[in-house]
């Protein structure tokens, strides 16, 4: 498709971090115009433009912040930068390249809620771009941008960084805002949602750094022209990241509704050392894998969704015929153990015996029954853990057990890893 | 207050139809009708936290199973509690909190009463299926002198790091680590300060959090269990006195949503080994210089002769832990038989011991809108318990305004004018202030002003209702010119013999200087205690008496309220106190035939109306609340 | 040891940063950290004196997140993700060498005290350059054993320390009261 990108069309240009320069490419001329409207006309604008949430869940920007309780304030906005799903790099690209993109989104949308005091809560690892934002804050602080009776239309908005410190969960919003009050990153029941009681008990928006990026070009060139980009149900473009066995991995910005096929053999040259496509997961380490045989599946929420998996947050990885399945599965499922906040029964505990288990798979001393064990532990978490992460923990291992059973099997009866032994074999 | 006519709701559980109000759980609403849904995390005081996920139900429309602790009801709402769906799944998570606990309930003292173990016999799986080493933590961690932690039992309920912040607000336990390596604790493992530790070990739904005092004592089924009332202070939390082959294996909380709101503090609930009977003993009587044992009918007459020399120049000192009957026997024997006026309950001068005006109950505090602790920390520490009441009624945004006991001018500073209900809390001691705190408020403040005094002991307000007071009589009656001496005043004072019933070492007669000095100048000492004391060795007579633990009776609390002590002990060859007193008055020529307690309580009710109460399990009030 | 000085006020400023100073724990934590090297127990006691808060508070919020570190280490710190998308692309080969390069096994800090390597299955964000590692917190991506020498034999010549603050922080603004 020939759409350009939008959130990434002015990535080429040196510098674009440095205020002067995103200003050149037309940078806050977006907010300037949401200044001039009034806040109740941007959240209509952009509930038109059909917005959805690009963090994983995808849901509609505008509704979300339609939920907040009339004339209760204060109220807060949180920009969620702690992207930590395995297979995701597109935040911190955002915002590597062009921070006051960023910035800016979270500004617009902090007047449209009637919020005076913005978060970003930025993930620990990105210290890189940790400093990227804090150097953008203070060039958009010293440029009047962010302060006191901002552009001097009588707006106060001022915008908090703040760094966690390496916990996957926090990436689930009311993990996010239990961290960001000081206490461990422990989700919360809910309701109440967020947008009712969220951040220190105050309504509370959480919109991911993807989703405020698009804001100000929402707001410069209207609901109708974002609204004819993309699928009915996912407007606009994402920016997908793909990674594993492709030729040129990296992120890319595609008009939503491109066919899989498209990103990974145009965009990221197809599968590496000429190599066949075994299988590929769509939206991170939390989502089902697909086959071959859904690569004209397009790239948008719900035909993903239709086909068995979930765009989640946006991540594409491109596994190869030498792929050991179990192995990707086993690594993930290592993840989700590590990541498990230990809140819930079923993920704290769930997580570790899934996680011994592919381990007794890969060292070979697995037994027949181990497989439906698997699948039966997956039964007792998924649907029944305190928050997502428990299910998502299943969502792969499970998909890879339908679609590749049979190597789980080969792990047992060779007793180990397939595919490590013929590289083994090959190399003797 | 308005009334708020609370929504009704109507839903069916397991196809049975109930009707609870708008803002029930769905757990709360099937035990109305006598469905049994399993928990470990739920906790009636503490916040709904849903982490355990055993309480997973179907409810119909909603595609998850919901946890039944932290969701409310709705109408027309269904639920379903054992279908197939939510029996393999309970079977299922009964799995994974297994899988890493140890299964060492041989020798665990929760064994038996293990919310653990009994839902694994009922909902469990038969065998687990988990083959591999399981997580490993540290075993009999102390917490503090009291408490130990075994961090492979825990379940990481929540329970008990939420009652440090829910419900004492100390915030000294947490969870520390993360995911599967998650333990509770405290700072670095230092020792826990918190008053109130004992309660973790009873809201802990396994055997991680056990006490030490209790630690390999007793299978529950082994116990004998016998209501009471806490010994430790006036706040009259109601316990459970369990004892094994008679001897006291712990006191456990009895819920009294009035009094104690199921808790008790460590001082009340740790004081136990002070009520264990330590050998058989015998009655003495000092002859020649030496204490001679003797049959409880030789030591009766002994006091008998002895008492009666003495007559009105006899003094005689009650424990504010004596029972109420008791206490009406004492008076009598003093003021009726003996014709002495020098009775008293106290160990120091208090000021005066005009009724209270009685008009602040304990659990109205959370009903306050600002609560002045006049005396602060001293106030608490005289009374515990009242801090989980003060903090429950500060989380619900009362303001509590501590001071010191002179404070006054700054505690009226520290109140809005525009309180509704303004509660003060004080001890007895300092009831001057008080008072004075109390007018000064009324004038400032728009509502109006109450307050609650901590007594002393657990009967000393029933002492001072009773008259075990030299210028009272029973229901503060004047005497009429007939005013004897306290007890600070009886060095010097010419008497000439001291009677001493003493029924707890918590609240004895310990002597000052100057007693010190006069005990032995005295003719005739008689001590009528349960447990031995180094006044022992200047008594003249000593008889042994009953523990509150091996006796039958009533107490006072300091807001009133009259409740029953049980015996939960048998101590046989010591003769009933209260029968030492009826052999002690016949023997100087009345003519007593009280035949048990329960007569002398009748008696009691009778001749002081207001204590009547005690049959309508309200309190004792002796004036209208202002 | 306790705080110095600067940290400590840069801990009461922080305090004074948020609506509620408990948010205050993770970046105080961070401060500590950057001028210790480590959590120490003592530096959480401060943390929780400066802040108005239980301590046990602040373990249990320092103990959460994994990027606090409860011991001193190597002057480097190296981390090597393993998780499914680096692995497609030969993390674990990439660990190999690193371990027979370093001749410390995962965990480990090498004699010289220079560099303390571990690898990860947390996401560390770099799946398109995979295999990545983190050097002091900053990318190194598309690793080939030559890049992974070149890396070391940079990290045993330079001092910095292992734990990189982020470079020039920002004035502090203060964060205006809530407005009810």
């Amino acid at each position: 498709m020939a759409i350009k990108p939008l959130l990434t069309k002015d990535f080429a240009t040196e510098n674009l971090h440095q205020l002067s320069v995103y200003e050149k490419t037309g940078g806050y001329a977006g907010f300037k115009r949401a200044l001039e409207m009034q806040p109740d006309e941007l959240v209509e604008l952009v509930k038109k433009s059909g917005l959805r949430g690009r963090g994983g869940a995808g849901f509609p920007t505008g509704n979300k912040w339609g939920f907040l309780p009339k004339g209760m304030y204060p109220r807060y906005l949180v920009c969620n930068a702690d992207e930590s799903e395995p297979g995701c790099f597109k935040d911190r690209y955002l915002i590597e390249k062009s921070p006051h993109q960023v910035l800016e989104g979270i500004l617009i949308a902090s007047y449209a809620i009637g919020c005076n005091l913005a978060f970003i809560y930025i993930r620990g690892e990105y210290l890189p771009q940790t400093e990227a934002l804090e150097t953008a804050i203070d060039e958009a602080r010293q440029a009047g941008y962010l302060g006191k009776n901002v552009l001097g239309k009588g707006y106060d908005i001022d915008v908090i960084l703040h760094r966690g410190a390496g916990a996957y969960i926090c990436g689930e919003e009311t993990a996010l805002l239990t961290s960001l009050e000081g206490y461990r990153g422990e989700p919360r029941l809910k309701p109440p949602f967020p947008a009712v009681k969220g951040l220190y008990g105050k309504p509370t928006v959480v919109n991911n750094v993807e989703t405020v990026c698009n804001l100000p070009h929402i707001v410069l060139n209207g609901a109708d022209w974002f609204a004819a980009i993309g699928t009915p149900t996912g407007r606009g473009t994402r920016v997908w990241c793909m990674s594993g066995h492709v030729n040129r991995p990296g992120n890319y910005e595609l008009e939503n509704g491109t066919p899989i096929r498209e990103l990974i053999e145009e965009h990221g040259g197809g599968v590496w050392k000429n190599r066949t496509l075994k299988a590929f997961q769509p939206g991170g380490a939390s989502m089902m894998v697909l086959l071959p045989e859904h690569l004209d599946v397009a790239l948008d929420f719900d035909a993903i969704q239709k086909a068995g998996s979930l765009a989640g947050a946006g991540a594409m990885v491109v596994m190869d015929e030498t792929t050991c399945m179990v192995d990707a599965a086993r690594r993930y499922v290592k993840f989700f153990h590590h990541e498990s906040c230990g809140k819930c029964t079923p993920c704290r505990e769930g997580t570790f015996w899934m996680a011994n288990l592919f381990d007794q798979f890969e060292a070979g001393d697995a037994k027949p029954g181990d497989i439906d064990l698997l699948l039966d532990i997956g039964y007792n978490i998924d649907g029944r853990s305190f928050c997502p992460l428990g299910d998502a923990s299943t969502w792969f291992p499970r998909s890879v057990i339908k679609f590749f059973r049979e190597e789980f099997q080969e792990h047992i009866s060779e007793k180990g890893c397939p595919f490590k032994k013929s590289v083994q074999e090959a190399v003797a | 207050m308005a009334t708020v006519q609370t929504e009704q709701v109507t839903l069916t559980v397991n196809g049975q139809s109930v009707t609870v109000p708008k803002g029930t759980l769905i757990l709360d609403a099937a035990k109305k009708i006598g469905i049994d849904i399993p928990i470990f995390c739920s906790h009636p005081k503490m916040a709904p936290v849903a982490v355990c996920r055993m309480c997973l139900v179907e409810v119909e429309k909603m595609p998850k199973l919901q946890p039944a602790c932290a969701v409310y009801v709705a109408d027309g709402m269904v639920v379903k509690t054992t279908t197939e769906q939510v029996n393999k799944y309970q079977k299922g998570v009964l799995e994974f909190l297994l899988i890493n606990h140890p299964l060492d309930c041989p020798i665990c003292d929760k064994g038996g009463e293990c919310p653990l173990q009994d839902q694994t016999y009922q909902y469990g799986p038969g065998a687990s299926r988990y083959q591999f080493d399981k997580a490993h933590f540290d075993k009999a961690v102390p917490l503090s002198d009291k408490i130990l932690l075994d961090r492979e039992r825990c379940v990481l309920c929540w329970r008990c790091t939420r009652f440090s912040e829910e419900i004492s607000g100390e915030r000294e336990l947490a969870l520390i680590q993360r995911g599967v390596h998650t333990i509770i604790g405290t700072f670095n493992d230092e020792p826990a300060k918190s008053a109130y530790q004992g309660n973790w070990t009873e809201i802990c739904p396994v055997g991680a959090l056990t006490s030490r005092q209790y630690r390999f004592i007793s299978r529950p089924w082994d116990l004998d269990r016998t209501p009471s009332i806490c010994p430790g202070c006036s706040m009259g939390c109601n316990i459970q006195i369990d004892a094994r082959n008679n001897k006291i294996g712990r006191f456990q909380s009895r819920e009294n949503l009035a009094v104690d709101d199921s808790w008790l503090c460590d001082y009340g609930r740790y004081s136990f080994p002070n009520f264990q009977r330590q050998s058989m003993e015998r009655p003495r009587v000092r002859r020649d210089g030496r204490l001679e044992e003797v049959a409880y009918e030789d030591a009766i007459a002994f006091t008998v002769d002895a008492l009666k020399r003495a007559g009105g120049q006899a003094a005689g000192w009650a424990s504010p832990a004596d029972t109420n009957e008791e206490l009406v026997l004492f008076r009598r024997l003093f003021r009726e038989v003996l014709r002495s006026p020098h009775l008293d309950h106290r160990s120091a001068a208090v000021p005066d011991a005009e009724p209270d005006d009685m008009s602040l109950a304990i659990a109205d505090i959370e009903r306050l809108d600002c609560a002045v602790v006049l005396g602060g920390q001293e106030v608490i520490d005289a009374a515990p318990v009242l801090h989980l009441r003060l903090f429950k009624a500060q989380r619900k945004g009362l303001t509590v305004l501590k001071v010191g006991a002179g404070q006054v001018a700054e505690a009226v500073a520290g109140v809005r004018p525009d309180c509704t209900v303004v509660g003060i809390l004080a001890t007895e001691a300092n009831k001057a202030a008080a008072v004075e705190l109390q007018s000064k408020l009324q004038r400032k403040v728009k509502g109006s002003v109450r307050r609650l005094l901590v007594t002393t002991g657990p009967n000393g307000r029933g002492a001072k209702d009773l008259g075990i007071l030299p210028h009272l009589g029973p229901g503060y009656a004047s005497l009429n010119g007939q005013a004897g001496k306290g007890r600070t005043e009886w060095p010097g004072a010419g008497l000439r013999a001291l009677y001493v019933h003493e029924s707890s070492p918590l609240h004895g007669f310990t002597p000052s200087d100057a007693e010190s000095m006069w005990l032995p100048t005295l003719p005739l000492i008689v001590f009528h205690r349960f447990k031995p004391s180094p006044l022992d060795e200047m008594a003249h007579v000593i008889l042994p008496g009953h523990a509150f633990t091996e006796k039958d009776g009533t107490v006072t609390n300091m807001e009133g309220r009259v409740q029953r002590i049980s015996r939960g002990l048998d101590a046989d060859w010591v003769l009933e106190d209260w029968r030492v007193f009826q052999e002690i008055a016949n023997g100087l020529g009345a003519g007593w035939a009280y035949e048990s307690v329960a007569d002398i309580t009748a008696e009691l009710v009778g001749s002081l109306p207001p204590y009547a109460a005690l049959n309508r399990g309200e309190r004792v009030l002796w004036s209208e609340p202002g | 040891m306790a705080l110095a000085k600067a940290t400590a006020e840069q801990i009461k400023d922080l305090a004074a940063r948020y609506p509620s100073r408990q948010s205050a724990i993770i970046p105080a934590l961070w401060a500590a950290q950057h001028e210790q090297g480590y959590v120490t127990d003592e530096a959480m006691h401060e943390i929780a004196e400066h802040l108005g808060l239980p301590p046990s508070l602040i373990e249990a919020t320092a103990s959460f997140y994994s990027m606090f570190l409860t011991r001193p280490e190597g002057r480097h710190d190296v981390v090597i993700c393993i998780n499914a998308p680096c692995m497609l692309r030969g993390a674990d080969e990439m660990v190999a060498y690193l371990e027979r390069q370093l001749g410390v096994r995962d965990g480990g800090t090498t004699a010289d005290g220079a560099i303390t390597w571990h690898s990860t299955i947390e996401c560390l964000g770099a799946c398109g350059g995979a295999p990545m590692m983190q050097v002091d917190h900053r990318f190194e991506e598309d690793l080939t054993p030559e890049r992974i020498d070149a890396i070391i034999e940079r990290l045993r010549t330079t001092p910095a320390s292992h734990d990189a603050e982020p470079k020039r922080p920002s004035p502090r603004p203060r964060a205006k009261k809530s407005q009810n």
